[in-house]
């Protein structure tokens, strides 16, 4: 039986000396090509899972097997080879605002290319032709020189997702990517995700607030509380009981439409 | 997220509450050994100025200082018993009973007096785990005062510590106007001298603007107040090109968080930052004299090497300053798509930076000009030279031409780097 693409074992994190913790013995395991949505209340680990995937966030215990090899215990080199496959974006984007559109597309790129020459900040005509491409897959074609500080929300968080394309990923770490968009902008981007999903072949990891957002994109969804599992299955499986249950007994659901 | 009960920082945090208590009253000690310092200070001026041999000398005796430093002990203790204590008010505590309302008399004053029993057997409370002994047999304890949202607090300076801020405030003027013992008559009585210097400066002599000056001459050579002015200006100009060249690389190397990852990058933060705070707590005028003795008196060398030291450790600090004030997403995006730290720097942190830098180095240059002018009084060079030449002749008119240069130079430099660093901005 071939293994899963990503397992996730026993992963725990405890932050500030043992006073919080943030993950407590999560386990379970994806499969390549699923849209995996994860929900849970602010502060009940979703962050800081996706944070460890990709060990921007050391975790305390557990281990983390992406494609046969334990992250965990890779040294910070080899680390920075596996993150080159592992694509992420951002609740608040994270893009430099002086700097132009393609720049920070551009950024993207930098765990391929050697030191000395990215010190230089001289990227190939390569590069530069695909950052392009990737600006006119986010409709964005037209704002490659504009500064970031120039756009609005909806195009930032696009630019974050042609910043990740420069990557050429495997896997996508969404972290809250429509928290900080107003609705019909959240559908947007949320369909340039499916499309590289269904399109590229790129495993989604995406941790969203509503729950209509991930019953429409996700193939699969699982919800945390307070750093433990509380749900794995389905989007069509979470009814009005579960929904209390992982959201608390005076939550009411709000629709994204 | 939740906090684990009990926890087992407890020790440690319990810790840091008493060195908060000690800290708090250090304050209180050193609050009335300060007033005792003044009330000292009061008393021996009276008696050697007004009253001279009125009572022989208020000089203490040997024993004498040790019993006002116990004293201001003693007050300390009592005050933080009997509930009016700046330390306790200054951590935001106050002194309350375990059970009930309030505290009576008796048991403050009972309170004051089991402190100097539980002082020296915190050994054993602390090993134990327990409150302070004078607070556990008095039943009291120091809280955290929170404001009553149902009765709003009278104007600051209405309250008892209102006078008492007052209070130390008059005594600091009273005593500080004494210990500097200065006379303002003076200003009046001299003003005829100053007026003449006046009324020569006023008429300034431009004879050697363009022209140089004969009878001023470094090394053989004369020169204008034009030609030593542009040498300010470029003394100025090189040390803050060479200065924040050399604090450029520096200033990362001196921001936490670039560098707070590893032991070692700690230690390479702490000696960076310990280099700037030290090298730029030195003077320009003092390294000048430094250098003016190494590398020749009156020569630019000396000048620019000044104002260079003290531009890399100036710059270098509000270098890192930005850096560390960065917003961390980007470097965050960078990390999370495999950059290397270098490349962290590169294309996270400076993008971020450089327009403040360049505004910072234009500032900078402002300052050097500044600085070039005055540092040929140790012999640092420029225009100073002349400046002081000048002056010591007596010869107010060219000290006037030169002043109004300088002013005119100042003045320009300001206003240009003003707008230039309006524009970055």
């Amino acid at each position: 039986m071939p293994t899963p693409y990503l397992v996730i074992d026993g992963l725990t994190k405890v932050y500030e000396r043992g006073q919080v913790h943030a993950l407590r013995g999560l386990s379970f395991s994806i499969e390549k090509g699923e849209f995996l949505v994860v929900i849970g209340l602010s502060g009940s680990g979703k962050s800081t899972l996706l944070r460890c995937i990709n060990r921007l966030i050391e975790p305390t215990e557990g281990k983390i097997w992406l494609d046969g090899t334990d992250v965990t215990r890779l040294s910070a080199k080899r680390m920075r080879r596996v993150r080159r496959r592992i694509g992420m974006i951002f609740q608040q984007f994270n893009l430099v605002d002086r700097a132009t559109t393609v720049r920070n597309v551009l950024t993207g790129r930098l765990g391929y290319i050697p030191g000395w020459r990215s010190l230089l900040g001289l990227f190939s005509s390569q590069d530069k032709q695909t950052a392009l491409a990737n600006l006119e897959r986010v409709g964005l074609r037209d704002k490659a020189y504009a500064r970031v500080d120039e756009l609005s929300g909806g195009q930032r968080q696009r630019v974050g997702i042609a910043r990740a394309l420069m990557q050429k990923p495997e896997i996508l770490l969404a972290d809250e990517p429509v928290s900080a968009l107003d609705p019909a902008t959240s559908h947007s981007i949320m369909q340039y995700l499916e499309q590289m999903n269904r399109q590229d072949g790129v495993t989604v990891i995406a941790s969203l607030h509503f729950l209509s957002l991930a019953r429409r994109y996700g193939t699969r969804i699982i919800a945390l509380k307070d750093g433990q599992l509380v749900f794995d299955g389905p989007p069509k499986t979470i009814d009005n009981a579960k929904f209390k249950e992982i959201y608390g007994e005076d939550a009411e659901e709000v629709e994204v439409r | 997220m939740s906090p684990t009960p009990g926890g087992a920082g407890a020790p440690r945090d319990r810790l840091k509450v008493l060195s908060r208590r000690a800290f708090s009253f250090l304050l209180d000690w050193m609050a009335w050994g300060y007033v005792a310092y003044c009330v000292m200070y009061l008393l021996n001026y009276y008696w050697y100025t007004v009253h001279v041999d009125w009572w022989g000398t208020l000089t203490l005796p040997s024993w004498g200082w040790p019993v006002v430093i116990l004293a201001t002990l003693e007050l300390a203790v009592w005050c933080r018993s009997l509930g009016r204590s700046l330390g306790q008010r200054a951590i935001g505590v106050a002194l309350r009973p375990v059970a009930g309302e309030r505290i009576s008399v008796g048991r403050r004053v009972l309170r004051g007096f089991l402190w100097h029993l539980s002082v020296p057997l915190a050994p054993v409370w602390i090993a134990r785990g327990e409150e302070p002994l004078h607070d556990r047999l008095t039943q009291v304890g120091l809280r955290t005062e929170t404001p009553d949202p149902e009765r709003p607090g009278r104007r600051a300076i209405l309250t008892q510590w209102g006078f008492v801020s007052l209070f130390l405030g008059a005594l600091t003027m009273c005593v500080g106007w004494l210990i500097i013992g200065i006379n303002l008559q003076v200003l009046i009585r001299r003003a005829p001298q100053a007026g003449r210097i006046w009324g020569e400066m006023l008429r300034p002599d431009f004879r050697y603007f363009t022209a140089p000056d004969p009878v001023f001459h470094l090394r053989a050579l004369s020169y204008s107040i034009l030609d030593l002015t542009v040498v300010t200006v470029f003394m100025a100009l090189v040390a803050t090109v060479l200065g924040g060249v050399m604090a450029f690389p520096l200033s990362f190397l001196g921001a936490r968080n670039v560098m707070g990852f590893s032991p070692a990058g700690w230690a390479t933060y702490g000696v960076i930052r310990g280099f700037f705070n030290v090298f730029r707590s030195i003077e320009t005028i003092i390294w000048a004299s430094i250098f003016a003795i190494w590398v020749g008196y009156g020569t630019v060398l000396a000048g620019i090497l000044a104002l260079t030291i003290h531009t890399i450790a100036a710059l270098g600090k509000l270098y890192s300053e930005q850096v560390e004030g960065v917003s961390p997403g980007p470097l965050e995006a960078v990390w999370a798509a495999g950059g290397s730290r270098i490349q962290v720097v590169r294309h996270a942190v400076i993008p971020q930076v450089l327009p403040s830098f360049w505004a910072f180095t234009l500032y900078r240059w402002d300052i050097n000009v500044r600085m070039a002018t005055v540092i040929a009084l140790v012999g640092g060079g420029g225009i100073g030279d002349m400046l002081f030449y000048y002056k010591n002749q007596g010869d107010w008119s060219k000290v006037g031409a030169v002043v109004m240069v300088i002013v005119a130079v100042v003045w320009a430099m300001d206003y240009i780097s003003g707008r230039l660093r309006e524009r970055i901005a």
